[in-house]
């Protein structure tokens, strides 16, 4: 075999025995309405990897969130993203182990900051898919050919004891750290790719009743669906997510759970997020900087059916204009400026005005 | 001696067989994206001459292809391209993977080369 390199020298890193060290990090200046503005090193992230040979793989995600971790759990938090093997088996079936983030929706696998316009991630990847949302598990991974590739794991199911009406289901997840693994969850996403084009649907279905275990009800079921699409062609950008979470025995779980604390926590049936997003490479053509506008709307609420004799709190019932602009002096570097306005169906609260600015990078 | 000088000519008048003409490269356009190049899977003939070209839509990828010497770094989103010509003289199923890591994803960020 004979090959020639016209541009550019071999590149050395990622080879075999060669530990690999990566990361990102975003510090962000928020101001909410009614609230005093906030400098915060939101996130700062350590990715190792290793090749133990061309057919084995390791790679973890290493995180200190709010920057400085107190002992009350009232500061930031460090904690373990990812921490899996993957072993190479066949292009359409390869095995991966140990601690992997769920494959739902656009943001869970795509968190490098560059990656996203909006300081913060978008508020559907927070309210309603509680990024960054990972576990320990097992399951499979490929490409099928034609532009499809699978992920499919098998992880520990939630807890439903930590669901609440304003965050939803991110109370229950169980993160890898000494999870039950009674109820079972399984969660998987089919991707097609083509040029310029990412269209995917994933889901997360599963038990959630074991915290329950003293309580005399059956089981509550939770299951994710979503839909998810990026497009890109030349200096414009779609992005849109569709997601919907639904929690099967949500009012026996609020009887049940007010039963225990005195208070009915309100948990919905359901609860949907979606959001449409278009940007657009404002800076001319010449430059070797990016200046991208963009505008998103979101939809997210967290009370969008509720259970027989329960009503919606209509200030959790929330949409969002956001707008903003990333200036990226590098690919990898982007400094962030976005303001946005939150509504809800309630008529005595409003929603409040955001305006957050940032820089985030990777590297 | 006249005979000789006779066969010379007509031996230099004589067309010349046509030396092979060097075979075109084919050339394949990749583009890699956190965590996937597009296409994922390139099919060609034993013996053809592939011409990469490689560009990125995001960060800087590596484009390695197991069991030969090429690992080449694609440059960032607008950064340029990466031209790597490779002989295909083997036939066999190649794997692609990249070798800068990119993320989150980056382990299973793979394409197969298949030579016929």
């Amino acid at each position: 075999m004979v090959c020639l390199l016209l541009a550019v020298p071999a590149y050395a890193q990622g080879r075999e025995g060669v530990p690999t060290l990566s990361g990102y990090m975003e510090t962000h200046l928020n101001k909410e309405q009614n609230l005093p503005t906030e400098a915060d090193m939101h996130r700062f992230v350590f990715m190792v990897g290793h090749s133990f040979s061309d057919r084995i793989k390791f790679w973890s995600e290493f995180e200190v969130e709010h920057a400085v971790v107190t002992g009350a759990g009232v500061s930031g938090e460090v904690g373990i993203e990812q921490a899996y093997v993957d072993l190479m088996l066949h292009r359409r079936f390869n095995l991966r182990a140990g601690v992997v983030l769920v494959p739902v929706g656009i943001v869970n696998e795509r968190q490098e900051p560059p990656t996203f316009y909006g300081v913060e991630r978008t508020f559907v990847d927070t309210v309603i898919v509680p990024t960054t949302w990972r576990d320990a598990g097992v399951g499979a991974f490929g490409d099928l050919g034609r532009g499809f590739s699978y992920r499919a794991y098998l992880l520990p199911g939630m807890d439903a004891a930590g669901f609440t009406a304003a965050d939803g289901i991110a109370g229950g997840r169980q993160q890898g750290s000494r999870a039950d693994a009674s109820d079972p969850a399984v969660s998987g996403r089919l991707e097609y790719r083509r040029r310029g084009l990412t269209a995917a649907g994933s889901f997360w279905a599963g038990g959630s009743g074991f915290g329950l275990i003293r309580l005399d009800i059956e089981t509550p079921t939770v299951t994710v669906g979503s839909l998810d699409a990026r497009y890109r062609r030349g200096r414009h950008e779609l992005r849109g997510q569709w997601v919907a979470v639904n929690i099967g025995g949500a009012g026996d779980l609020n009887r049940a759970l007010q039963l225990q604390s005195g208070n009915s926590p309100n948990i919905a049936s359901r609860l949907l997020g979606a959001y449409g997003e278009v940007a657009t490479r404002v800076s001319p053509e010449r430059w070797a900087d990016e200046v991208v506008a963009f505008a998103r709307y979101e939809l997210f609420d967290t009370q969008n059916k509720m259970p027989a004799g329960f009503l919606p709190i209509q200030e959790l019932q929330r949409s969002a204009m956001v707008i903003g602009a990333t200036y990226f002096p590098d690919p990898d570097v982007a400094f962030k400026f976005d303001v946005s306005r939150e509504r809800n169906k309630s008529e005595g609260i409003q929603g409040p005005w955001r305006l957050n600015f940032g820089v985030g990078w990777w590297f | 001696m006249m005979k000789l000088l006779i066969i010379s000519l007509l031996l230099l008048g004589m067309p010349q067989a046509p030396s092979p003409k060097p075979q075109a490269p084919r050339v394949i356009r990749v583009s890699a994206e956190r965590f996937a190049f597009t296409p994922s899977e390139i099919v060609v003939e034993q013996g053809t001459t592939i011409e990469f070209h490689l560009t990125s839509d995001d960060t800087d990828h590596g484009f390695r292809i197991i069991g030969t010497d090429v690992n080449a770094e694609i440059p960032k989103r607008r950064r340029g391209e990466t031209v790597v010509k490779y002989v295909a003289d083997t036939a066999g199923r190649f794997v692609i993977e990249c070798s800068r890591p990119c993320g989150a994803g980056h382990t299973a960020m793979r394409a197969t080369l298949v030579v016929k």
